[in-house]
């Protein structure tokens, strides 16, 4: 059976909001079409053999682990760089996303050393980041909910995923969210991101089994639950205090916080 | 302002609030009383004779409070609780000025509030409580909150502002280590189960947040973990174990959907309870309300007999017949205690009929991605057949379509009950799991058409 193996960073400290949703999406995603799926957790000061991996995730975590799993990801930083330039698809999301940039300085002013996939930096505030989002992206509109203090910032010459609609992104000002890479996409989106946005999840998936199996096209899915939930989410409220409704263009909030 | 004119105005405020029909008028006294007369809550808190008790921690406030309402009523004690669950600032001041009477004299010996884990430091200082209890601390809400680290030095700040003593759950690290956030150590008191029979039937999801010691943040390791991360722990470097508890379920004789017999020590003292509440969940909940009555000298054997009669709290495990069928209402708000409900009432069931309603309204949560750290895969076997309503219906149905069951998006919450209880045969029973918001709901609902008193 063509088998595709999915390399999960630091899984039980990787694991916010429901980010486990994603790896479930891309493994179902697979069975369904008749391919076979092994997840592989990646786990902090054991060996781990990237060689092997079609793709690789990361999810966000609480900022507590984020200086450990920091200093464990950068021994294997050469190791993913080389991947990336392979061109194997990863999708890395929230905390992941900052580690895979070129640093983190948190609140306290500490700064975690990333491993530089994205020309990215972020800085953490005291101010959260809260609310359904919609990002206009190469693979369509997106939808998830965002969760985060860190601002990123990205180098000039470094791509972001997609322009926001609704929402914040990246930071407070910018109006862009995420980054990419080759094929690495890096984004603050939760909800979880997959199941509601499954054009890029089989994008990650035709990358991957185009890479190691040389598959063209991948069947299509009945995906009119995964459109509807999109769909749903992108007319909720945006954020906690649920003021006013998810009208799909940039909130005031991002143009007036720019002071 | 003096005093008895703060009475008369906050209290006519919440008659006319609820004459207008804005809602119970459950918070509105004490957000006009914040404003004129900031220290008369203090002013009346002062006044209960035998002090003030409160209740916090993720999950279980509601049920454990009121547990314990019922055993100091049985002990005489008249109570004063929040009991609708109004559990921020507001809702806790409020109900202290709601039983006040114009000369701010309160006609109960005791206070007993459930108060919300942020807002534990806000109104501790004026409270002044004698207790206070701790139950857990799971994800819940991060969307405002932010980290369960965050939540726990939250609750740290309301205990170091008291000198009450403290009623922590050992086999929760991150709620055990609250222990020194007391004014003494003479002041904690642990309470934990040593043993189950039966170990939680759902795999050990990877959501969990506190398995790391709350000392130096290396996973720790478990021989025994009753659910989530809940159990016997200790740090391999050494610094940090579960406490020994100071009450303690010694073993569990039996358990089932009516409730649960277990041996409970008191120091050396052990004696047989009848509870009647299922689920592990609610062990704990049993267990805060003994240990904290054997804190204030309550005879076992009075706190024990309540337990046996005590029914569920409001939304928690409500039965309701309607038209010759039985709904089991069972609220879901966070992934612990869906997991719980999982556990306890669905998994290995067959004939299963369940309507999921989430919504995602302020009061619930936002964000709808904690259905993902759910495993509802386990429902898969018994082929239930699964209605989804709320605001966020299509959510749950395609988190279970993930997880191999296909349920059916209802229009509206109205349309749901109606065809879950058309497809249960007379006599017959079915789940409603709502989040908070859409358990309102469904009350109301299922009020009009049965005994049910709408609240």
């Amino acid at each position: 059976m063509t088998k595709l193996r999915i390399a999960h960073l630091y899984p039980r400290e990787l694991n916010t909001y429901g980010d486990l949703g994603n790896i479930i999406t891309l493994v179902k995603r697979l069975e369904w079409r008749g391919y076979e799926a092994e997840v592989l957790n990646v786990e902090r000061g054991e060996p781990f053999d990237f060689s092997g991996a079609d793709l690789v995730f990361g999810g966000g975590g609480q900022d507590s682990v984020q200086v450990a799993m920091g200093e464990d990801l950068c021994r294997r930083g050469e190791e993913l760089r080389q991947l990336v330039s392979d061109g194997v698809p990863m999708l890395l999301i929230c905390g992941s996303y900052q580690l895979f940039g070129r640093a983190f300085t948190t609140v306290a002013r500490r700064v975690v050393p990333g491993i530089g996939v994205f020309g990215a930096e972020t800085t953490g505030s005291s101010r959260r980041l809260v609310g359904n989002i919609a990002v206009d992206s190469p693979f369509g509109r997106l939808i998830g909910f965002e969760n985060h203090s860190g601002e990123t910032v990205l180098e000039p010459g470094q791509a972001a995923l997609g322009t926001v609609r609704m929402g914040f992104g990246n930071n407070s000002t910018s109006g862009k969210e995420g980054a990419i890479s080759g094929n690495a996409i890096g984004t603050y989106m939760h909800g979880p991101l997959l199941p509601k946005n499954p054009a890029l999840a089989d994008h990650l998936l035709l990358s991957a089994l185009s890479r190691r199996h040389g598959v063209e096209e991948l069947e299509p899915l009945n995906d009119e639950l995964e459109h509807l939930t999109a769909r749903v989410a992108a007319s909720r409220p945006r954020g906690p205090s649920g003021r006013g409704p998810a009208a799909l263009h940039r909130p005031n909030r991002l143009h007036h916080t720019a002071s | 302002m003096h005093e008895t004119v703060t009475l008369a105005i906050t209290k006519s405020a919440a008659a006319l609030s609820r004459a207008l029909g804005r809602g119970g008028g459950h918070a509105l006294p004490g957000l006009i009383a914040e404003r004129i007369d900031p220290k008369l809550i203090r002013k009346l808190a002062s006044r209960l004779p035998h002090g003030i008790i409160l209740v916090t921690g993720t999950n279980g406030k509601t049920t454990s409070t009121k547990l314990i309402a019922a055993a100091l009523e049985a002990s005489g004690e008249r109570v004063l609780t929040n009991s609708t669950g109004s559990n921020l600032v507001r809702g806790v001041t409020s109900a202290l000025i709601r039983a006040a009477d114009i000369h701010g004299t309160i006609d109960a010996t005791i206070g007993l509030f459930e108060v919300d884990e942020a807002n534990l430091r806000l109104v501790a200082p004026d409270l002044q409580p004698q207790h206070i209890v701790v139950l857990n601390l799971f994800r819940d809400q991060l969307d405002r909150y932010g980290e369960l680290d965050t939540t726990a030095a939250m609750i740290g700040q309301g205990i170091a502002a008291t000198k009450a003593k403290v009623y922590l759950n050992a086999d929760d690290a991150l709620v055990a280590s609250l222990a020194r956030y007391a004014a003494s150590p003479d002041l904690v008191s642990y309470f934990g189960i040593e043993e189950l029979p039966l170990k939680a039937p759902t795999p050990h999801q990877a959501a969990t947040d506190s398995d790391r010691c709350p000392l130096c943040g290396e996973r720790m390791k478990f021989s025994q973990v009753f659910y989530s991360h809940l159990g016997h722990y200790e740090c391999p470097t050494g610094d940090y174990s579960r406490p020994q508890p100071d009450v303690s379920i010694a073993h569990v004789d039996g358990a089932d959907l009516e409730g649960a017999r277990f041996e409970v020590a008191i120091g050396g003292k052990r004696s047989e309870v009848s509870f009647s509440l299922p689920g592990t969940y609610n062990l704990y909940n049993a267990l805060a309300a003994i240990s904290l009555t054997a804190g204030l000298g309550i005879e076992q054997s009075v706190t024990a007999k309540t337990l046996e009669t005590t029914e569920a709290a409001f939304g928690r495990l409500e039965k309701v017949r309607l038209d010759g069928r039985t709904l089991y209402v069972l609220l879901i708000k966070n992934p612990v205690g869906f997991t719980q409900v999982l556990d306890t009432f669905l998994i290995g069931r067959p004939n299963l009929r369940v309507l999921m309603a989430v919504n995602d309204l302020a009061a619930d949560s936002r964000d709808v991605s904690w259905l993902w750290d759910v495993p509802l895969e386990a429902l898969a076997q018994s082929r239930p057949k699964v209605i989804t309503a709320g605001t966020r219906g299509a959510d749950v149905a395609l988190r279970l379509h993930y997880a191999g069951t296909e349920a059916e998006v209802a229009t509206s919450l109205e349309d749901a009950v109606t065809e879950l209880v058309r497809d249960t045969p007379p006599g017959g029973g079915a789940y409603i799991l709502p989040t908070y918001t859409a358990m309102l709901q469904i009350r109301k609902l299922l009020a009009r058409r049965t005994q049910l008193q709408d609240v």
